[in-house]
């Protein structure tokens, strides 16, 4: 076991660095859920789409373009597929969405094919990002620590809305009852919209500011799913806070796990999901339901 | 409940005699796509008896395939079994590993039981991946067929293999219909439809529902083991959760809880994905539109609107109310 500190914190900023990547998208994922009780299998498409739209507009305009112009895409996106699709689908059952949406992954996955091909693309990031920078006496490089302030931004920012502003106690108040918050003068129709948009740009988001650190493929939306869901599920579906600790809980588990016992690392994190569902079958911080 | 009606009855008396004269006459290639759709039907089969009748809507039946497919392979080469001690083990331990998921998952509904599904499906994929004793991502090879030369039959012959398939299905069709009609099989759909009820009545709802599990496993490990025994050749990528979430679009396609429909899935998927990869690399891209068109459409998949349409039209006159099956 190394006992040298540095070892300890470079771990450390790369199980955050995972965990921030993973709330950026299982926010979005989890709120939709808590407050329309629909579950989006296809939220991982629209990080890949993120992915592959800002990779095309930083080749074009650089790399801030991209970053800002993902999300608003994927958002756009997000608002089509919501009128075409998800509000008629909102009353069905969970089944049925379940398979709607892994439709659509199959869909965006042969459209990305089909518009940037099979091939695997690459990002680059501008130069004041592509250094190394000095933390805690080891060297780490600027722009996964960026992913770490810019995950943790997007988390006080949340937290800020949902907790102090009215338009978080309204959503807080979907969530705890749709049907009553509906009965108070709430446009609930209204809410779930933004909640949705809102979660598909922070899905474009992850994909934009996740392309530099990993492979843009077509089969990137597939590959994040199961650790989103997998967050979502050990938190607890519909929850923030839920998010939060599923989250960091998957990236020190994920990436502690495949220094400390590579063996094992894969197995652990679905070891401890089935026993987070058997415990807790409702999650670690369920919402009320 | 489950009840043979005559639409029933007919259509699986032409897929029988569709599959027996399209396998007797057609060369090579309509074998191997006969193969194909015969150890996917199995597959199906055994989701529908769980998801259709029970309201357990599993994505772990893709790895459940793959533990029957890898079991027999090493069984059979490392243990060095006779393949058919070699098939009753892998159905029997995948049986029994479906059995714990099911009893592990009895107390998770609706989409967190298809999140427990899936975690254990992917921790499946994940062993056999990461493990070099399963080969890892390289996967096992030569794997054997059956040795029926005592009765006649030679299976290394894709024809006699094609019918090897088929009999499997025929049987799996058979034991499913049988568990349904069955006490067991009606306290499922019981519990389906109301599970506070009949546990009111004393019933242990963990136990139907590991049982029902594991006999749905147990199909799954039968079409994991043709499967195996079809190519000779096993990989993780059997066990990846995609094979169970298409294996649900198959049910979904072909009428979820009828049974019958998801032999009919199974045909029409295979068939479609033969004649759309022809012109076209993205087939997925179809699949998928068509997906969402059937979901969306409300209707029970293919074979689910054929019985409803025609048990509209048979209802003349008579106030127009469909009867509901298995309801």
């Amino acid at each position: 076991m190394p006992i040298d500190p540095g070892f300890w914190v470079l771990q450390t900023l790369n199980a955050l660095q995972l965990s921030m990547l993973l709330f950026l998208l299982s926010v979005g994922l989890t709120v939709i859920f808590g407050l329309m009780h629909f579950v989006n299998l296809a939220h991982g498409s629209l990080y890949a789409l993120g992915a592959y739209v800002a990779a095309t507009v930083a080749g074009l305009a650089g790399f801030g373009a991209g970053v800002v112009v993902a999300p608003l895409a994927v958002a756009t996106l997000g608002a089509a597929l919501y009128f075409l699709l998800i509000r008629r689908m909102r009353r069905a059952g969970p089944m049925a969405q379940v398979l709607v949406t892994f439709g659509l992954i199959f869909v965006a996955m042969d459209v990305t094919r089909m518009f940037w091909g099979d091939l695997p693309m690459g990002i680059s990031v501008p130069a004041w990002l592509n250094g190394q920078l000095d933390f805690l006496g080891i060297e780490y490089p600027a722009y996964r620590i960026l992913i770490i302030v810019l995950g943790l931004i997007t988390l006080a920012a949340l937290t800020l809305v949902l907790t102090r502003t009215q338009v978080g106690a309204m959503i807080r108040a979907g969530v705890d009852n749709d049907q009553m918050a509906a009965c108070l003068g709430i446009n609930v129709e209204r809410m779930f919209f933004i909640v949705f948009v809102v979660g598909c740009a922070l899905a474009g988001l992850a994909g934009a500011i996740a392309a530099p650190v990993l492979a843009i493929s077509p089969d990137m939306g597939l590959q994040i799913l199961i650790p989103t869901l997998i967050v979502i599920v050990i938190g607890g579906l519909g929850s923030l806070k839920g998010a939060i600790a599923g989250s960091l809980i998957f990236g020190f588990v994920q990436t502690f796990g495949a220094v400390l016992a590579p063996s094992l690392a894969s197995i652990l994190i679905y070891a401890l999901l089935a026993a987070v569902l058997v415990l807790r079958p409702a999650g670690l911080f369920p919402t009320k339901g | 409940m489950f009840r043979h009606t005559r639409l029933r009855l007919i259509t699986l008396a032409l897929l029988a005699i569709g599959a027996v004269l399209y396998g007797a006459f057609t060369g090579y290639f309509g074998l191997e796509v006969l193969t194909e759709i015969a150890i996917l039907a199995i597959l199906v089969l055994s989701l529908d008896l769980v998801a259709g009748f029970g309201g357990m809507v599993s994505l772990c039946h893709g790895a459940l395939m793959g533990t029957g497919a890898y079991a027999f392979a090493m069984l059979a080469s490392d243990l060095g079994l006779s393949p058919a001690a070699a098939m009753a083990g892998a159905i029997g331990l995948t049986g029994a590993v479906a059995a714990l998921i099911g009893a592990i998952c009895a107390r998770s509904h609706g989409i967190y039981f298809i999140m427990a599904t899936l975690a254990f499906s992917q921790m499946g994929y994940s062993l056999v991946f990461e493990s070099p004793w399963f080969g890892g991502d390289d996967g096992l090879s030569d794997v054997p067929r059956p040795d029926l030369s005592a009765i006649g039959l030679d299976l290394n012959d894709p024809r006699t293999f094609t019918f090897w398939c088929l009999a499997a299905l025929a049987l799996a069709y058979l034991v499913a219909a049988q568990v349904l009609r069955s006490g067991m099989g009606r306290s499922m759909v019981g519990l389906m439809h109301n599970e506070k009820r009949l546990r009111a009545l004393g019933l242990t709802a963990w136990r139907v529902k590991a049982v029902a599990f594991g006999i749905s496993g147990a199909i799954a490990g039968l079409a994991g083991v043709l499967a195996a025994q079809q190519t000779q050749y096993i990989s993780p990528g059997l066990m990846a959760w995609t094979v169970s979430g298409e294996a649900l679009v198959v049910v979904i396609l072909g009428g979820l809880g009828t049974l019958v429909g998801p032999l009919v899935g199974a045909l029409l998927f295979v068939m479609l994905r033969h004649e759309v990869s022809a012109f076209t690399p993205y087939w997925h891209a179809v699949v998928g539109m068509i997906l969402v068109a059937v979901v969306m459409s409300r209707a029970n998949g293919v074979y689910g609107w054929i019985e409803h349409r025609l048990s509209v039209r048979g209802a003349h006159g008579k106030p127009i109310e469909p009867e509901v099956e298995n309801a």
